[in-house]
């Protein structure tokens, strides 16, 4: 399910400008579940997913020509796309995220209720085999990550909801990338 | 700054993460252009959430893909292969640049190119305000230089025109009969020193003409004495103001056989020192 990636970055915008089938193929092939993948943690249903995936393509070709590799990764880029319009789908729907609603207490808890409660969000989102990384990482750490890459809160709202100094924001972040590299690292 | 410091705070990740201030991401993209270990680890954290989408990735349902296409193909987004490159781009851009993600770089691509654009301007600028002031300068040095010309050249023909009524008047007073001049000589020990009395005969009245006398030291005046029937009588001293080369109407005098001039203080005498006796002639 991962994408082949097997094209240098260069290749693949010179690819994506041409705005040809062939690239289109290609970009879809290669990135369209991860894509897809991010789109589904962010709008919790697979309606919604369908509908915002599009949008995400879409954007993605029009603007490919603006992409500056100065400026980031392709990728990233990408999914910083896929991010913001499922993040801007949800606000629009008004489709608040579950974690949003829930009591402080639910998303700080034992590891073993948030098994539990991350169970039964899958069971709500309906995707079945939702691998889920995340679950691997620190307590604190998921929080951090999930609010600030698929919640879209910012780093003050995610400073007072968890009651913590701005500071400590980025040292979690900090924190929570080195546990995920060593993660990823495992995988591979 | 300290680069390891920085790299290890977070920031880098909480800007991957879409976390930063504006102010935080405005100092990163300062830092990362001039710095490859910040480059570094900035791309070693995007990686790290380009991991995580790949490992998180989901089976997109295969219908979408044609569904894509068609959109793209509706909205005249594709080129043909037989096509040139350019043609779709400019309309797409403009057409949906509204939702564009915050992170995109659009919105960052003009103020990566402004400075620099600016900077040319800039200098040009700074150039043309060089030159410009060079050339204000310079007129108005010229305009200065002009003033004093002409200001020096209104003085010179100032004093030559008072030098000139000066001499109109001694002129009228010689050319006049009733005048009679009597020069004045310097005494034994002063015998460069010389003056000149116009005695109206008709009017009485005296004028006297210091013709080669020296400047009076400070608090004293020259006193002009009268001597009639052997007695020194005072016609006045020579008003301190006065212009060496003018004639200056001194006191009337009826009645006289000599005229001498003393150096007095300051506002005259009612007789004349005379050892301060400077010039003298008899009719």
């Amino acid at each position: 399910m991962s994408p082949l990636h097997n094209l240098p970055e260069e290749t693949l915008i010179l690819l994506l400008k041409k705005k040809n089938q062939q690239a289109f193929s290609y970009l879809y092939d290669n990135y369209a579940d991860a894509l897809y993948g991010v789109v589904c943690r962010i709008v919790a249903s697979t309606e919604h997913a369908e509908e915002v995936i599009q949008d995400v393509f879409v954007k993605i070709w029009k603007h490919v020509d603006l992409f500056d590799a100065e400026k980031g990764r392709l990728y990233t880029w990408m999914i910083n796309i896929a991010r913001n319009t499922a993040l801007d789908y949800r606000k629009s729907k008004g489709v608040v995220n579950e974690m949003k609603n829930q009591p402080l207490s639910n998303i700080v808890n034992t590891e073993e209720e948030q098994d539990q409660s991350q169970s039964e969000q899958h069971t709500k989102a309906d995707f079945i085999g939702f691998r889920n990384i995340l679950d691997k990482l620190k307590p604190e750490c998921r929080i951090l990550i999930e609010m600030a890459y698929y919640e879209g809160y910012t780093q003050q709202e995610i400073a007072e909801q968890l009651d913590v100094p701005l500071g400590t924001v980025k040292t979690r972040t900090k924190a929570a990338f080195l546990q995920l590299k060593q993660l990823l690292k495992d995988y591979r | 700054m300290d680069i390891a410091a920085y790299i290890s705070s977070g920031i880098i990740e909480s800007y991957v993460l879409g976390l930063a201030s504006e102010e935080e991401v405005s100092i990163l993209n300062c830092i990362r252009k001039n710095n490859v270990e910040v480059e570094q680890a900035i791309a070693e954290a995007e990686k790290a959430l380009e991991g995580l989408a790949d490992i998180q990735a989901m089976a997109m349902p295969a219908a979408l893909k044609q569904d894509i296409w068609n959109r793209l193909e509706a909205e005249n987004q594709i080129v043909k292969d037989d096509q040139p490159d350019s043609l779709p781009t400019e309309e797409a851009i403009s057409d949906d640049a509204v939702v564009q993600p915050p992170m995109l770089n659009d919105e960052e691509e003009p103020k990566r190119i402004v400075p620099a654009r600016s900077y040319g301007w800039a200098i040009a600028a700074s150039l043309l305000f060089l030159l410009s002031a060079g050339v204000n300068l310079f007129f108005y040095q010229q305009q200065q230089d002009s003033k004093a010309t002409l200001a020096k050249t209104t003085a010179a023909l100032d004093s030559q025109q008072a030098t000139l009524a000066v001499l109109q008047d001694k002129w009228s007073l010689v050319q006049n009969p009733a005048i009679k001049t009597i020069p004045l000589k310097g005494v034994e020990n002063k015998p460069d020193l010389h003056a000149l009395v116009f005695w109206d005969q008709a009017s009485k009245a005296v004028y006297l003409s210091l013709e080669q006398m020296p400047a009076v030291p400070k608090g004293k005046q020259y006193q002009l004495w009268a001597m009639v029937d052997g007695k020194p009588v005072s016609a006045g001293v020579f008003p301190l103001n006065a212009k060496e080369e003018m004639a200056s109407k001194m006191l009337d005098v009826a009645k006289a056989q000599a005229f001498a001039i003393t150096l007095e203080d300051e506002g005259g005498k009612d007789v004349p020192t005379l050892t301060e006796l400077c010039v003298m002639g008899s009719i």
